[in-house]
């Protein structure tokens, strides 16, 4: 709050729609950079349909590997949008407002992309279709609808839906701004996507109103999303380390720390590279580093909890899982990499202030915190696979090989040329979310200091 | 911008009107006589729990299932009156205004911690050691020594307990002063001895502010490790085959639900017999019944997420356990707990009207004290009449254990106790802190924005 600048309604247009209006240098070969990735990726796809699931490191008994991993993990940082916009936008804190879209749009490329790995893993995407329709008509064989992998397309649809929908209505009144900005096919462009935005009273009223109840109708789906992912693994005690009660609430809280990590380094990139230093300012890195301290040590809880109860059973084989996920090569290294990544190098660092406002700090803590949540992913998935069990009489140790790499590597590259394109056309920060919070800003003579403050609705009997 | 905002007459009571009223004369909020009157009745009861504890040592230990109400009711306490204190710890490390005058309503359920830790010393007892007959059971404690849940059960609560009690006397400190300054007699003597010399130094108040917010994460981070530990020795590994890993989350969850409930109802009697409607508003209310809200739906979600793991596993641990705790003996206990704890909750406060309301909460906090009872009952009741600690999982489901006549002594004199404990405390310290009333007087302004009501709060670093 202190680092709060009052800017004019002209420079916070002129300043926020740089990127929409203009095109920075660096842009274009950014996105060619990231171009050449996802047609690698792409190819990369094509190469694996052409030749078949062979030529990835999937085998029996691993058939889930890093595509479902990497599934997970966008699912998982899909989560950031719904918690940065809804539930603080619920919760009326102010310094949502320069990170709310930027968090929505990486909800919804992530949601996007985390759909297409099930279909890339499936190997033969055309028969993605047996999820819907019956894999035998006559014999009426049905897909199982009370399969929670029947669930998971229904919810993470519904969740990109209603994200997507969630991004649009909060963009009305830039697009309209935006309109007025521009001409030719560009202002056609706008005016389609305005819906007639005019910026009266009525349209205020019901663009508020609709953002409040789409955040509270969001937050169920929100929940849902992780919970049904985890459900995937939960429901099947065949395989140790996997039925536990909860898997539900530990993945829901670690793509939260997950996604808002995402955000922290969306948001540092953004400061970088589109100088915006007025609007994303060490107060809002300072704040989220505030939240992301209480989620993640709420996230390494449970992690124990997870782990103590798992050996609670005393199940030979459930034991035999842990040593080999904790202690045996080369899980036991991937596993102090996961903890020390994800908690103990990030976690520990964000209690000191002079690391929450440093930028570049939290640009590497975040990345950190994403490379140790795609590993507990990694080590929850693919070890419990890996073991010998009953009845299998072929087992091998799992490796991705390089299509399944490349294919990681196009989804980041997928996710950052997209938000790239975004913020082409559309401004990456809300700017009537700025103006309002100018609006609700002020400050209080207390003493001798004036003391920033907000301005609070005061419910009255 | 700042034109929208217009100075408001200020209805709020003036600093020595604050003074006057919460400190008058010495004494606390309570008026004396109805205080007198009730702790005569309050003391009466309490004498009926102290029979119904002798009653039940007067058994023994040897009928474990005896103990199992007697475990419920500690448990309830360690919940509601354990959790109470959080109602004020987390809105105040977020900055979060509102919660000033309730601060200590819910602080000064501390006081309660010493009706749980001498009820709790019973219990121990009752607890079987680790090895039996040369036979290790199933814990969280692994090859540790016999009695390692006995002592770590007891320094946990006794932990939490003189936290709480470490919580309570810093955040009263200033009132305290105040209350030597005024009082006469041993109210003056003991209040001036707890305020440590306190004048109101920059120093002091910067000392002040950062005991209260260390103690606040020590107490937080003590009541998730008691409830752990509290709900593996006492309940699940009472239960053979019972493995869930949520559940020391979902009983630190729900207490977290209690104990805004019980904030909710202890804020609701002594606004109205306290005749504090000026300090305690509709706006602390309205801002706890959202969390109460959000409380009972992540009620839902814990049990929920425990629920379709052990329905999906179908194993015979898992069947047997749904059958203990939901569908067999207990099935009433936990139709009653589904009503009050959530389907109640959700339906009754989702609507603004009654979450708009100061009684709306308070009826609804109450049915949330009886739901968790009810709870508390369903788990331990249970769980401390299964047969066969020593087997693969539950064999026989055990009936419904009834109360006997020292049960339901033991439950009305433990609530009868922990509301004279909780009055008893009141006496000393004002139930609403006057400190905090004059900060948030100093920090907020009301004024009107545009046309409606609202405050200007400043936000100090």
């Amino acid at each position: 709050m202190q680092q709060h600048r009052e800017l004019t309604e002209r420079q916070i247009n002129t300043q926020l729609l740089n990127g929409a209006l203009a095109t920075p240098a660096w842009w274009k070969w950014a996105v060619i950079g990231l171009g050449l990735i996802v047609l690698a990726g792409f190819s990369t796809f094509g190469y694996m349909v052409n030749r078949g699931l062979g030529v990835t490191g999937l085998g029996r008994p691993v058939f889930w590997g890093v595509f479902i991993t990497t599934f997970v993990f966008w699912v998982g940082i899909s989560h950031a949008g719904i918690m940065i916009s809804a539930i603080l936008r619920l919760t009326q804190a102010e310094w949502r407002r320069p990170v709310t879209r930027a968090a929505e749009l990486l909800t919804v490329f992530s949601l996007i992309t985390a759909l297409t790995f099930p279909v890339i893993h499936a190997g033969r995407p055309w028969r993605i279709i047996y999820w819907i329709l019956p894999y035998d008509f006559s014999r009426g064989v049905w897909p199982n609808v009370r399969s929670p992998l029947i669930w998971d397309p229904a919810a993470i649809g519904t969740y990109l839906t209603g994200s997507t929908l969630f991004l649009y209505v909060a963009l009305l009144p830039d697009l309209g701004n935006l309109r007025d900005r521009t001409t030719g096919f560009k202002h056609g462009l706008y005016t389609l996507l305005a819906l007639g935005w005019r910026g009266n009273s009525r349209q205020w009223r019901l663009q508020t109103t609709a953002g409040i109840l789409l955040s509270a109708l969001m937050l169920p789906i929100f929940v849902s999303v992780h919970s049904i992912v985890s459900w995937d693994f939960a429901v099947t005690p065949a395989v140790e380390g996997w039925h536990s009660t909860i898997f539900a609430p530990y993945f829901v809280i670690g793509a939260v720390h997950s996604g808002v990590s995402a955000v922290v380094t969306m948001m540092a990139l953004m400061r970088w590279l589109w100088k915006w230093d007025n609007f994303i300012r060490p107060e809002h890195f300072d704040a989220l580093a505030r939240l992301l301290i209480v989620v993640g040590t709420a996230w390494f809880a449970f992690t124990l909890v997870e782990i103590l109860y798992s050996l609670y059973s005393l199940e030979g084989q459930e034991l035999a899982f842990r040593d080999m996920q904790i202690f045996q090569w080369p899980w036991a290294l991937l596993f102090v990499i996961f903890l020390i990544t994800a908690f103990f190098i990030p976690v520990p660092a964000w209690l000191f202030k002079r690391v929450r406002n440093s930028i570049p700090l939290m640009f590497w803590t975040s990345i950190s915190v994403n490379i140790g949540m795609w590993l507990e992913r990694f080590l929850i998935i693919v070890p419990a696979l890996s073991r010998k069990q009953p009845f299998v009489y072929v087992w091998g140790s799992y490796h991705p090989s390089l299509v399944e790499l490349t294919l990681i590597l196009w989804s980041l590259a997928f996710v950052g040329m997209n938000m790239l394109l975004f913020a082409r056309f559309f401004p990456l920060i809300p700017l009537f979310e700025q103006k309002e919070s100018q609006a609700f800003s002020s400050r209080v003579q207390i003493g001798r200091a004036s003391v920033p403050a907000v301005l609070r609705e005061r419910e009255q009997e | 911008m700042a034109s929208h905002i217009s100075t408001a007459p200020d209805h709020r009571p003036t600093f020595q009107e604050s003074a006057s009223q919460l400190i008058a004369r010495g004494r606390t909020s309570a008026p004396a006589s109805p205080a007198r009157l009730w702790i005569v009745v309050l003391s009466a009861v309490t004498l009926v729990g102290v029979v119904g504890v002798a009653g039940r040592l007067a058994g023994g230990f040897a009928d474990r299932s005896a103990w199992g109400y007697y475990a419920a009711v500690v448990s309830f306490l360690l919940s509601t009156a354990g959790a109470a204190p959080m109602v004020s710890i987390a809105p105040t490390l977020a900055r979060a205004s509102w919660v000033r005058p309730v601060t200590r309503v819910s602080q000064l359920f501390a006081a309660v911690g010493v009706v749980t830790a001498l009820l709790y010393i019973p219990l121990v007892f009752a607890l079987p050691p680790l090895v039996e007959d040369g036979v290790r059971r199933r814990s969280i404690w692994f090859g540790a020594p016999s009695l390692t849940p006995h002592l770590w059960g007891t320094i946990s609560v006794l932990g939490l307990v003189f936290i709480g009690l470490a919580l309570l006397w810093s955040s009263s400190i200033p009132d305290l002063k105040a209350v030597a300054e005024t009082a006469t007699g041993l109210r003056r003597r003991i209040a001036g001895r707890l305020s440590m010399g306190f004048i109101g130094t920059d120093t002091q108040w910067k000392a002040l502010r950062m005991r209260i917010g260390v103690l606040g994460a020590f107490y937080f981070l003590f009541l998730v490790f008691t409830h752990i530990v509290f709900s593996a020795d006492f309940a699940v590994a009472l239960v053979a085959g019972w493995k869930d890993a949520i559940f020391p989350m979902y009983h630190a969850m729900t207490s977290l639900q209690s104990g805004l409930a019980s904030t909710i109802v202890a804020a609701y009697f002594i606004r109205r017999f306290g005749r504090l409607e000026r300090y305690i508003e509709l706006d602390q209310f309205w801002a706890m019944s959202k969390l109460l809200f959000a409380t009972s739906l992540l009620w839902f979600y814990f049990f929920f997420s425990a629920f379709i793991v052990f329905w999906y596993g179908r194993t015979g641990s898992d069947q047997a356990v749904i059958d203990i705790l939901i569908g067999g003996p207990y099935r009433w206990a936990f139709i009653a707990t589904f009503l009050l704890s959530f389907v109640i909750p959700l339906f009754s406060l989702m609507w603004n009207p009654v979450r708009h309301s100061i009684k709306g909460p308070t009826i609804i906090g109450s049915l949330i004290l009886t739901g968790m009872l009810i709870d508390r009952i369903r788990i331990y009741a249970a769980a401390w009449s299964a047969e066969g600690i020593n087997d693969r999982y539950l064999r026989f489901v055990p009936a419904t254990h009834w109360p006997d006549p020292w049960d339901v002594f033991v439950i009305v004199g433990a609530i009868g106790a922990a509301a004279l404990a909780f009055l008893l405390a009141t006496r000393l310290v004002p139930a609403v802190s006057l400190w905090e009333i004059q900060y948030m007087r100093l920090l907020t302004r009301p004024v009107r924005f545009l046309k409606g009501h609202a405050f200007i709060i400043a936000k100090p670093d």
